[in-house]
């Protein structure tokens, strides 16, 4: 018995030995994983983790297809529908659809016109004062909107702005500007100065060789640019909710009338949402490789 | 080496070319940034608004509405409610974001399939994010409501109920909030160097004391910077607040921005509204000259 339980113990000591050996080796052998029960524990986990988090958004999407006469039933099951879509295209939801695409394409297109070639110069010229303007873009976009919509609504009443699509860009660009120059900055830093400079010594302008040279080289960069200010433009609730009335109504504003007049129709409501919220889904896929620096760079704002 | 020699008559161009660039962004910004913030301060030394048009320019009495700010409790209480519900959620944005990074920090499909699925709740218009929890919190069209029903024990809509209204807005911010940590945190550890690491494990470190003395002072940085946009950009919280509970019951979850968006644009007092905007600007400038300090420059270095 004693023997016994004493080989035991020198055997369980050797497989414990053994075991920890093993795990030493493992994790010190170079590109060898965990064991497979950890990683499928683990993608379990996670996938379990992910239906959980986005339930909330799947059970909009879902809301928006169902037939109006299944969204108090008890059945989980139902036959899809676009009913609610089709009321939309009845509806004026269409044009501030439309409006939000507009401003938005505006906005954008304005900020990246003026605000490429002032990020270029900031990346590439040192002067005094330059980190103070960096400075006051940034904190220009930390500012609280509530701050910019009070003068700007009671200067576009004089102005004749109010409710309409171009003023509405003109607001936006408070914001898209500071994405556009904080962001391009980054990308025009990976771009060796040299190269511009040798574009010089084969005669090109200053700006010929950012148009020729340093703007091709960051392509992809500006691409990325010009969605995170589509998409700011088009998540943007506030302004338009003030500085709109029916004309320049944007999409965000027309659902919230939704919910406020239309006698709660769930289906109508769930489907505008779903139409609002695709193209930035789209988009965020596309860019989604740029978008810790884009968020970075901007803050993040309602 | 040739472009020290060629410098001086590159430099000269640059810097007039750069001028060039650079005025029309400065320009704009000035005109929609700087402009409104001055007149932002004007209008809070005067008494306008709706019902008194003329006292534009009046200014006999510069400090009268900083003095009511004082004395009004609902301003008082939404300093409160914002504090409540910006510490509540930037907690738990910090905590549920780090907690995912870490799960996710790995390489595999289903790992960086879930990072981009994680992405959806922030890049979604916070009007639909609005919208989803519209839904959650409306017995009718919730599934978690329906579900407690089911089972027999109906709960109140969370949003209805004063004691709970707040927490329920925090935790539809968290939701949308939560992969901005996420994603930063990600960035960050992904930068660790293996090595320290690699050293703690061959010493017979654990999981929690690789995490609590390698793995949090590399990140501690983001955390910090993270923490400070989000409390900042907590300030803003509007979306969610207009169509959850609008500042009710009560006024439980009125927060500062929205109690000034009341004054200025349901009761036209710009005045005071101004002043209560010049308040949270003052608060933000703050705020961002600590990102400034404490995080950024830290972050930078990196």
């Amino acid at each position: 018995m004693n023997s016994a339980s004493r080989t035991l113990g020198a055997a369980d000591l050797a497989g414990a030995h053994e075991e920890g050996a093993g795990l030493a080796g493992l994790d010190s052998a170079p590109r060898q994983g965990p064991p497979w029960w950890r990683v499928h524990g683990r993608s379990l986990t996670v996938v379990l983790l992910v239906l959980l988090v986005l339930s909330p958004f799947l059970w909009l999407v879902q809301l928006a297809f169902k037939p109006a006469a299944d969204i108090f039933g008890d059945s989980l099951l139902f036959v899809p529908t676009l009913e609610g879509f089709a009321s939309l295209l009845q509806g004026n939801f269409l044009k501030s659809f439309g409006n939000s695409l507009l401003v938005s394409t505006l906005s954008t297109g304005f900020s990246l016109l003026i605000g490429v070639p002032a990020a270029y110069a900031l990346t590439r010229w040192e002067f005094k004062g330059r980190d103070r303007i960096a400075l006051w873009i940034l904190v220009t976009r930390m500012a609280p909107p509530i701050a910019f919509t009070i003068p700007f609504f009671l200067a576009y009443q004089y102005l004749g702005l109010q409710d309409t699509v171009i003023g509405l860009a003109i607001v936006y660009l408070t914001f898209n500007l500071a994405i556009v120059i904080w962001l391009m900055q980054t990308f025009f830093e990976a771009v060796p100065a040299s190269l511009e400079e040798a574009a010089w010594i084969d005669g090109c302008g200053v700006w010929q060789a950012f148009w020729r040279v340093a703007l091709p080289l960051t392509a992809p960069g500006l691409a990325a640019t010009a969605v995170m200010c589509f998409i700011f433009s088009w998540n943007d609730f506030f302004y338009a909710l003030i500085l709109t009335r029916t004309n320049a109504i944007t999409a965000p504003v027309a659902i919230v009338n939704f919910l406020q007049y239309e006698g709660w129709e769930w289906t109508k409501i769930a489907a505008s949402g779903t139409l609002v919220m695709f193209p930035v889904i789209v988009f965020t896929v596309l860019v989604r490789k740029y978008l810790v620096r884009g968020l970075m760079a901007g803050g993040v704002k309602d | 080496m040739a472009s020290v020699l060629l410098a001086p008559g590159w430099r000269a161009e640059q810097r007039r070319a750069f001028l060039l660039g650079l005025s029309p962004s400065l320009a704009v910004l000035l005109v929609i940034t700087l402009v409104p913030a001055a007149a932002l301060l004007v209008a809070s030394f005067t008494p306008l608004s709706l019902t008194d048009p003329a006292a534009t320019f009046r200014f006999d009495d510069p400090l009268v509405n900083y003095r009511q700010l004082l004395q009004d409790n609902r301003f008082l209480g939404s300093i409160a409610v914002q504090f409540k519900l910006s510490a509540s959620s930037v907690a738990l944005q910090l905590l549920v974001g780090l907690g995912l990074a870490l799960l996710l920090n790995g390489k595999s499909r289903v790992l960086e399939g879930a990072r981009t699925l994680f992405l959806i709740p922030m890049v979604l218009p916070p009007i639909v994010v609005a919208l989803i929890w519209k839904i959650m919190y409306t017995p009718d069209v919730s599934p978690v409501h329906r579900a407690l029903e089911h089972l027999g024990s109906p709960v109140r809509s969370l949003i209805a109920n004063p004691e709970t209204a707040l927490w329920a807005i925090s935790l539809a911010d968290t939701w949308q909030w939560f992969p901005f940590t996420m994603l930063m945190v990600l960035a960050s550890l992904q930068m660790i160097p293996d090595d320290p690491l690699e050293a703690a494990r061959l010493e017979g470190a654990n999981r929690w004391q690789l995490f609590r003395y390698i793995v949090f002072p590399y990140i501690r940085p983001v955390l910090v910077v993270c923490g400070l946009f989000r409390l900042i950009d907590s300030f803003k919280a509007f979306p969610l607040i207009y169509v959850l509970t609008n500042g009710g019951p009560g006024n439980v979850t009125e927060v500062t921005n929205y109690y000034g968006f009341i004054q200025a644009f349901n009761f036209s007092y710009w005045g005071y509204a101004s002043a209560i905007a010049t308040v949270m600007l003052v608060g933000v400038f703050v705020l961002s000259w600590l990102v400034g300090k404490l995080g950024w420059s830290d972050h930078e270095q990196r």
